[in-house]
């Protein structure tokens, strides 16, 4: 017993730079060789995919881009398999930023997918309107006057000469609406300024540090389910049945969380015997 | 593949790895990135907020190309701006689809204003800038909290109750025990923030029973955290895997060899000598 305490005891000790490198190992491994872990869709996710199953063929649908490349990992592949299923629904689509990073972020989806694999044309089945600076005042602007507010689009086009805009006034022009949200302002400005007060439906899907804070919205039926991060976007990918980015980095993530729970384990069975010998002496 | 795309490659491999680096020590690898990207993020974040928002939206509604007259004074003004730049000020007004809106020249004033604050004998003059932001900020979210975070939220965790068709019990779905124990917690969490009365007898016990869900929730927002991080990760090691292919030149491997050799190097040559306990 005392050598397997020794032993917990001087793992405790250990320079905290070989778990970082420990960890490092057991992400890459799985990257390079996966095992094909099994994704089942939670609850959250599946009343996000019913909610877009649910619309209308042809229906405009709007999508707002707020992360940067810090978060792409886990907001990238979420926005490309939302724009699958829009597009594959036949819905028109409406892009807005509330970031000015999300605009890249924004044009490299929607040149994946609405371009290289659905093919669709600008202006006709889809509009990029971009970043406008302000937050929630934006959220606002676009809630009482989107025309007011984006007088042209990302590529400066007039809003009058594209012929998607056409009866495009406000927010209750859309059916939908799914925010990629990777903080302020983002998911709980959309809710707070746009879904509640007008009723129009949204989800969201959010970074995994966020889905705490967005979760008491899901739950009181103010959003239509949530994608919960890395994994929430790999269950979405399993649901629309094309994989992606998202569902090769499971494997990782999974094996990951193994080796930190099994760290904390053995961090706080160090902490506790240290304390009872100091209590013996 | 371009040269573009392969010295892109480099110079996120060399980024992604000189932030890494910090994980063994600070080092001027790091401070590379550090710096670049502080930098870039504030170059680039002005540009877009002058090309979104002050370029169209501001100088677009004062000077619109619909409303142009060379004849007018506040054109001839504009004509004179022109000269500072064209592609900010263009020959013929502004052509955004805007109409004229002078009112716009008091948020234009109000930013001028925080400007001064640059300069310390006129710094006050921020202040109205800043009163103007602060208060039309806390006017705006007043309404949108009221709305959704207490009503919204009073009626979710309420609503739940007077369905009839709810299980009294379910692990997935709403349940009759869900919503109590949203009841108990939402209660009890409050209680413990409640500091008129010292914490005893009921009051101590129910706001003790509100440390416990205010930890499963911290311990929920840790994992959360951690699953976040870790999602980072691998989406920089996913790159990493993808620059160290033969397209790309091997980068990470060629990247990753030299800052251990240099960062090696170092540790060797500043390594410290050891101490003489006979000395002592």
């Amino acid at each position: 017993m005392r050598t397997i305490e020794n032993f917990i005891l001087k793992f405790g000790q250990v320079d905290r730079r070989w778990i970082f490198l420990v960890l490092a190992i057991v992400v890459i491994i799985p990257i390079l060789n996966p095992i094909g872990m099994p994704i089942r869709p939670t609850e959250t996710t599946q009343v996000v995919y019913d909610a877009i199953e649910a619309l209308p063929e042809n229906s405009n649908v709007l999508l707002s881009v707020e992360y940067s490349p810090s978060t792409k990992p886990e907001n990238h592949p979420m926005t490309i398999s939302i724009l699958r299923h829009f597009f594959r629904n036949g819905h028109k689509v409406f892009v807005t930023c509330l970031w000015p990073d999300g605009q890249f972020m924004a044009q490299d989806a929607l040149k994946q997918v609405a371009d290289e694999e659905f093919g669709k044309v600008y202006g006709v089945d889809y509009v990029f309107l971009g970043f406008r600076p302000g937050n929630e005042a934006v959220v606002k602007g676009i809630v009482s006057n989107i025309r007011k507010l984006y007088t042209v689009d990302v590529y400066q086009t007039k809003i009058d000469e594209i012929p998607l805009m056409d009866g495009i006034t406000n927010f209750r022009d859309f059916a939908f609406l799914f925010s990629s949200s990777a903080g302020y302002p983002g998911t709980i400005e959309w809710v707070q300024y746009a879904a509640d007060p007008t009723g129009v439906p949204m989800s969201s899907g959010v970074t995994s540090i966020q889905v705490n804070e967005v979760m008491p919205y899901v739950q009181a039926g103010q959003m239509k389910g949530v994608l919960a991060g890395m994994p929430g976007a790999a269950e979405y990918e399993a649901l629309i049945g094309q994989k992606g980015s998202a569902t090769s980095g499971m494997d990782a993530q999974s094996v990951a969380h193994l080796v930190i729970v099994l760290f904390i384990i053995l961090g706080n069975a160090a902490y506790f015997i240290e304390r009872k010998r100091f209590r013996k002496y | 593949m371009s040269s573009t795309a392969i010295f892109g490659g480099w110079i996120a491999v060399f980024l992604t790895l000189g932030i890494f680096s910090y994980l063994y020590k600070d080092n001027p690898f790091y401070k590379i990135a550090e710096h670049l990207f502080v930098g870039i993020s504030a170059g680039y974040w002005t540009a877009i907020f002058f090309w979104t928002q002050i370029q169209p939206n501001l100088f677009g509604r004062l000077w619109p190309t619909k409303e142009f007259s060379g004849e007018s004074l506040w054109y001839k003004f504009y004509n004179g701006l022109s000269w500072i730049s064209t592609s900010v000020f263009p020959a013929g007004g502004i052509d955004k689809g805007h109409d004229m809106h002078l009112i716009y020249l008091v948020p234009f004033a109000l930013g001028i204003m925080m400007l001064l604050s640059l300069i310390p004998k006129i710094s006050w003059f921020a202040r109205w800038g800043i009163a103007y932001t602060v208060g039309m900020a806390a006017g705006l979210r007043a309404y949108g909290y009221l709305n959704s975070n207490v009503i919204g939220q009073i009626k979710g965790t309420a609503a739940s109750f007077s369905d009839p068709n709810l299980p009294f019990f379910s692990l997935t779905s709403p349940s009759i025990f869900n919503s109590i124990v949203i009841l108990v917690g939402t209660i009890t969490g409050l209680l413990y923030f409640y500091f008129s009365k010292e914490h005893k007898g009921i009051l101590g016990k129910a706001s003790k029973v509100g440390i416990y869900f205010l930890m499963i929730s911290f311990g929920a927002s840790f994992g959360f955290a951690v699953m976040g991080r870790i999602s980072l990760l691998i989406g920089r090691f996913v790159d990493l895997i993808k620059y160290s292919s033969a397209e790309y030149f091997n980068a990470s491997f060629w990247v990753l060899a030299i800052m251990i050799i240099i960062l090696g190097y170092d540790a060797f040559s500043n390594r410290k000598p050891p101490v003489n306990e006979d000395v002592i």
